[in-house]
């Protein structure tokens, strides 16, 4: 570089300066308009987009598909080109190479010229590399499958009702739908085992909620308790665990007090006469928290499944177990304790509520209908929007 | 207030600092060279939330996923706070990327601009290791498995990899000490790195004028 040179850009940005503006206040003003409209930018994402809430790092769960943040997509996408033994080409030649070039570039780059036109090969360069750096996360973004759901809960009550659902599915079979205990029926294994109650102050006052989350976790498989951990063959992830103990803490506990929130959130809507209830609102509802801890894949049912509104209408052995008007359908005499040739008196172990019993009966003789929609058509009621006082039965 | 301000002036030299570095002549430039302050704003914006953030965030795999629940839940405007670090965090990195660009396309890393070039490399990179670091803080299940991955790559370089890798995890694994480690880095040695950097970056600026966009016979 010669003095020529330095003088010459000297002398041209001196000119360059005596045309220009004043740095305060030209050059602020824009900067601030700017800089404006960016914290008007987060403030809006912050209230309208949000931050999107995930489950708590679980090590055991290696199902989870791993996502880099979105601006290191690419380079776990070229990644993809570098198998096996030349993976570090991918994860240190290049991006090495790239990272010192970057450095380095005022020192190799001998092109003195500054507009554009002078300088196609180094636009045209860096153009391509932006490029391909922008296709490499569209393709990341593409050919990454979604997330499953995983049911989530940050409030106390969204945990209670997680919870509720996790011991409905997990924990009923053998402790009874309010932990109640007694003899186990069709329980491979532990058929005819008598289980003491766990929903009173004996256990609720002496066992911490860490002790409580590792007999979960862990079982107790000298008393014939499987593990229900997912890192010790259970289904259970971490945040699962932390909901049901949660549920039972704030649902047996007489020292915690339920919230309002979690007590509406898993009422089960009282009928007016002549409603018609419905699957969505009432049966979904009554389904999960008594049938489907046994009704669902993998278990000893007939191949009955009771997941969803299909499955209740069509599937199993003896199907169908229900029919629209028919009070003499196999689901509704099993409620009723009868032993018929589909199967003996449903649930097993303790008769469902008078009133639940009353609301399959009514949603039998409905129709049978799927959505609050379709039951509220058919109900001889004028019924005002979704019913939403809470139920006086059913305090879990 | 006369008196106040030439006695202060006289102390601090409020009259230079202004005709130094408000009152000065710089040449017409456009929207892009906007960019930079844009950073410095988000910078700001960033290290202010972030240290709010610190009010409640535990470091510990125990308490890091329940304290950020409590921010979002219990805090009063704590998911508003949380929620501009968050999306900050994208948008800083995008804007200084942009600004690297904008740098790069008018050619204003050249003579006598080598420095700043340099000093502003520098910042980008540890504005990647700052979103690479926060990136796992939450320790929720999307930021635990995109840091195992994140770490293990390293580990492929030849011969120095593995010890890369458990430098960065603080053991074998990912662990209480990783997101102890990831912390400090976030919250002290970057931010600091940044700080010292976008000093000299700023005095350079200062010092050789913002470039002026370049023309035909440039």
């Amino acid at each position: 570089m010669n003095e020529d040179y330095k003088q010459t850009y000297h002398e041209k940005y001196a000119r360059e300066k005596q045309h220009g503006v004043k740095f305060f206040p030209d050059i602020i003003f824009k900067d601030m308009l700017v800089s404006f409209g960016i914290f008007v930018l987060l403030v809006g994402l912050a209230i309208f987009v949000g931050v999107a809430n995930e489950p708590p790092a679980d090590p055991s769960d290696s199902a989870y598909i791993p996502r880099p943040e979105w601006y290191f997509l690419f380079l776990f996408e070229m990644l993809k080109y570098f198998p096996g033994q030349i993976e570090w080409i991918g994860t240190a030649i290049i991006p090495g190479a790239a990272v010192v070039a970057l450095f380095l570039l005022p020192f190799f780059d001998k092109n003195r010229s500054r507009h554009w036109s002078k300088r196609k090969f180094a636009i045209g360069f860096m153009s391509l590399a932006v490029l391909s750096m922008v296709v490499l996360t569209i393709m990341a973004v593409a050919t990454t499958p979604p997330q499953e759901e995983v049911a989530l809960a940050s409030t106390l009550s969204e945990q209670i009702t997680l919870g509720q659902d996790v011991y409905s599915v997990q924990c009923v079979e053998c402790h009874g739908a309010e932990g109640e205990g007694g003899e186990i029926i069709g329980v491979e294994g532990l058929e005819g085992v008598v289980l003491d109650p766990i929903n009173h102050s004996d256990i609720m006052y002496t066992y911490t909620d860490d002790t409580l989350y590792n007999i979960v976790e862990y079982g107790q498989p000298a008393l014939g308790m499987p593990p229900l951990g997912l890192a010790y063959g259970g289904e259970l992830s971490r945040g699962d665990i932390t909901a049901l103990v949660n549920f039972m803490r704030y649902t047996w506990d007489d020292r915690a007090e339920l919230p309002a929130e979690a007590v509406a959130a898993s009422a089960i809507p009282e009928l007016k006469p002549g409603e018609v209830p419905s699957y969505e609102v009432h049966i979904a509802t009554l389904s999960k928290r008594y049938c489907v801890s046994c009704h669902r894949p993998n278990k000893e049912n007939n191949n009955y499944l009771m997941q969803s509104y299909e499955e209740i209408m069509t599937s199993g052995d003896n199907a169908p177990n229900l029919i629209a008007g028919d009070l003499g359908s196999n689901l509704i005499r099993m409620l009723h304790r009868e032993e018929i040739e589909a199967g003996g008196p449903m649930p097993p172990t303790k008769e469902l509520k008078p009133e639940y019993i009353e609301i399959w009966e009514r949603w039998v003789m409905g129709g049978m209908p799927n959505t609050a929609a379709e039951a509220a058509a058919v109900s001889t009621t004028t019924t005002e929007s979704a019913p939403t006082a809470p139920a006086a039965s059913q305090t879990p | 207030m006369e008196k106040l301000y030439t006695w202060l002036d006289e102390r601090l030299g409020l009259k230079t600092i202004y005709d130094v570095v408000l009152d000065r002549k710089v040449p017409k430039v456009n929207w892009f060279y906007t960019l930079g302050s844009a950073s410095l704003f988000l910078f700001v914006i960033q290290a202010v939330t972030g240290i709010f953030l610190t009010v409640y965030y535990v470091p510990s795999p125990d308490h890091a996923y329940d304290s950020i629940q409590f921010i979002m839940n219990g805090v009063a405007f704590g998911w508003l706070i949380r929620g501009i670090h968050h999306w900050g965090a994208t948008l800083m990195v995008l804007v200084v990327f942009f600004h690297m660009l904008r740098t790069f396309y008018f050619a204003s890393y050249k003579y006598p601009r080598e420095l700043t070039w340099l000093t502003g490399v520098l910042l980008l990179f540890l504005t990647l290791g700052m979103g690479f670091t926060g990136y796992l803080l939450p320790w929720n299940q999307r930021a635990y498995w995109a840091t195992t991955v994140g770490t293990e790559i390293p580990g492929t370089v030849p011969i120095i990899g593995p010890w890369i890798t458990s430098f960065l995890r603080g053991g074998p694994d990912l662990s209480a000490v990783t997101l102890a480690r990831f912390f400090s880095l976030h919250i002290w040695w970057l931010p600091a790195g940044i700080v010292l950097l976008i000093s000299v970056h700023m005095y350079l600026i200062i010092r050789l004028g913002i470039s002026s966009l370049p023309k035909k016979d440039d």
